[in-house]
């Protein structure tokens, strides 16, 4: 197979926003094209987007004709809407890799867009509804907090994890994000807040949530010809896994503090790539809830089975640890427009890792990991490195 | 081959069932095409007892379009006495007595001709 490396990344501005569907693809797709010089939309061979819910947020479908239509792009090799809830863009960034790394394209953009807030907000919490089985969790009223509020009370309950420490990942998420203009929340919090905050699903509190956000990100991806072209700091494509075990959670009959998928996922990953735990420098999780971050930590590798909340309070998820995670502000600081979400993590492993993050520069930076969830059972990584594998 | 009408249909009046293998003896629930554990599609019924313990429970404070006004409602995903689990919505059960390990009963829940899963007091 070929090397494959970002060789552009932009993103919009994340939050409640007085923007159309076609707007946010606008913005995400200018400041793309603005990241790197010498490629102009024309040059692009391919595009992916990673969409989950226009049919019923910005009634539109034909995602991604529309999108390359807006932003002047011809594809001539590739053009696709992938949709897998939370993972639609990382699953986009896997069709760009594979078809660059399999020869079948050189040029391909990835852009995953959402707009989730509508005028009434039990409306977006019932559209975000529709990624729970209908007919036998979503009927007696199940939405995406009470899943994970049932991966965190079982976490609590098996290894004593504690609500201040889930509330630390709120903590250090809303800080991150302050040092990052374009997160939906800009002003941090302190742990007080977070666990004086409303209660969503116990023991989720407000801000241990991601909350509902509208937003888009763009990433280009390249063959390695192409990409050393075009800039002398490509960030390469080293290594990708994704499993699944289960859609409906009644399916999944592990108990839900144990993500096995996450782990199979994560191995085939730290294979491809031929790095370990130890070796990521940063690594932009799905924390959608505070819960889901700290079984990221146990299953990526970075610490034990069962001792997440420990991690976390000792600060070694933060600057100064073992693992910066989150640097961007996450999905709790920076919010979870769904598509636009794995696209906007490889947004900032690309800036980390060329030294290019400014406030929020992760010192030496050269592994870069990415982690989406799509429920609890089903998982994807991605390993970037400022070198090849 | 048991089908989602005929598990709901069932449910509803009370009886709560699941399929099993009749090739290598899995037993499954929801029900489904194939078996995951041998992939074939001989499937049984199997009347399950309704009988259950707390796995991990929630309550839910901010509901979608269509249950606000059910709020504060609880959910808690339940293992089986026979070896499978369900998540279903909690009825009759105080919340602070919710707590792993706490046993419970099916209870179907119909709402506008719908069956879903419940799960009440033993």
């Amino acid at each position: 197979m070929r090397k494959v490396a970002l060789v552009g990344a932009g993103i919009s501005k994340f939050g409640v926003r007085r923007a159309s569907y076609r707007d946010l693809i606008w913005e995400a797709g200018k400041a793309c094209f603005d990241s790197v010089a010498g490629i102009k939309p024309r040059d692009v061979e391919g595009l992916v987007v990673g969409s989950v819910m226009p049919e019923r947020t910005a009634f539109q479908s034909h995602i991604s004709s529309m999108a390359a239509e807006a932003l002047g792009i011809k594809p001539s090799v590739l053009s696709a809407r992938t949709e897998h809830m939370c993972a639609s863009g990382t699953v986009g960034i896997r069709y760009a890799y594979a078809f660059i790394a399999a020869g079948l394209a050189d040029l391909v953009m990835v852009l995953g867009v959402e707009k989730l807030n509508q005028p009434s907000s039990d409306e977006a919490i019932l559209n975000m509804g529709t990624g729970v089985d209908r007919e036998w969790e979503a009927a007696f009223g199940l939405t995406a907090p009470p899943c994970f509020a049932l991966a965190a009370q079982r976490h609590m309950a098996e290894y004593g994890t504690t609500e201040e420490q889930l509330g630390l990942v709120g903590v250090k998420n809303h800080t991150h994000a302050s040092k990052n203009p374009n997160a939906h929340f800009g002003k941090g919090a302190t742990l007080e807040q977070v666990l004086g905050s409303r209660m969503i699903a116990s023991p989720l509190r407000l801000f241990m949530c991601s909350p509902i956000t509208d937003g888009a990100a763009a990433v280009i991806v390249a063959s390695e010809e192409r990409a050393r072209a075009l800039t002398d700091r490509p960030v390469w494509i080293r290594g990708t896994g994704q499993a699944l075990d289960g859609f409906q959670l009644t399916s999944l009959h592990e108990d839900y503090a144990h993500w096995p998928a996450l782990k199979r996922a994560a191995d085939a990953a730290y294979t491809m790539a031929g790095v370990r735990p130890g070796d990521v420098d940063l690594a932009e999780v799905h924390d959608c809830f505070a819960i889901a971050e700290m079984i990221a930590y146990e299953e990526l590798g970075f610490c034990k089975k069962g001792e997440a909340g420990a991690f976390v309070a000792a600060g070694r998820s933060d600057y100064g640890g073992d693992v910066v995670v989150n640097p961007r502000g996450g999905l709790i600081g920076c919010g979870h427009p769904l598509g636009a979400t794995g696209v906007a993590q490889a947004a900032e492993v690309f800036v980390q890792l060329r030294g290019q993050a400014g406030p929020r520069q992760v010192a030496d930076a050269t592994i870069g990991l990415t982690h989406n969830n799509s429920g609890m059972g089903e998982h994807v990584v991605m390993i970037y490195g400022s070198e090849p594998a | 081959m048991l089908t989602q009408k005929e598990f709901f249909e069932k449910a509803g009046a009370g009886e709560l069932q699941a399929v099993r293998c009749s090739r290598c003896g899995a037993l499954a629930i929801p029900p489904r095409a194939f078996c995951p554990e041998c992939s074939e599609r001989a499937w049984q019924p199997a009347p399950l007892s309704g009988d259950g313990t707390i796995t991990s429970y929630t309550v839910i404070r901010v509901a979608p379009r269509g249950f606000a006004g059910e709020v504060p409602y609880a959910i808690a995903a339940v293992h089986m006495k026979e070896g499978v689990s369900l998540l279903g919505r909690v009825v009759d059960i105080p919340f602070d007595k919710l707590k792993v390990g706490l046993a419970v009963r099916f209870r179907p829940l119909t709402r506008n001709g719908q069956t879903a899963v419940g799960f009440g007091p033993r």
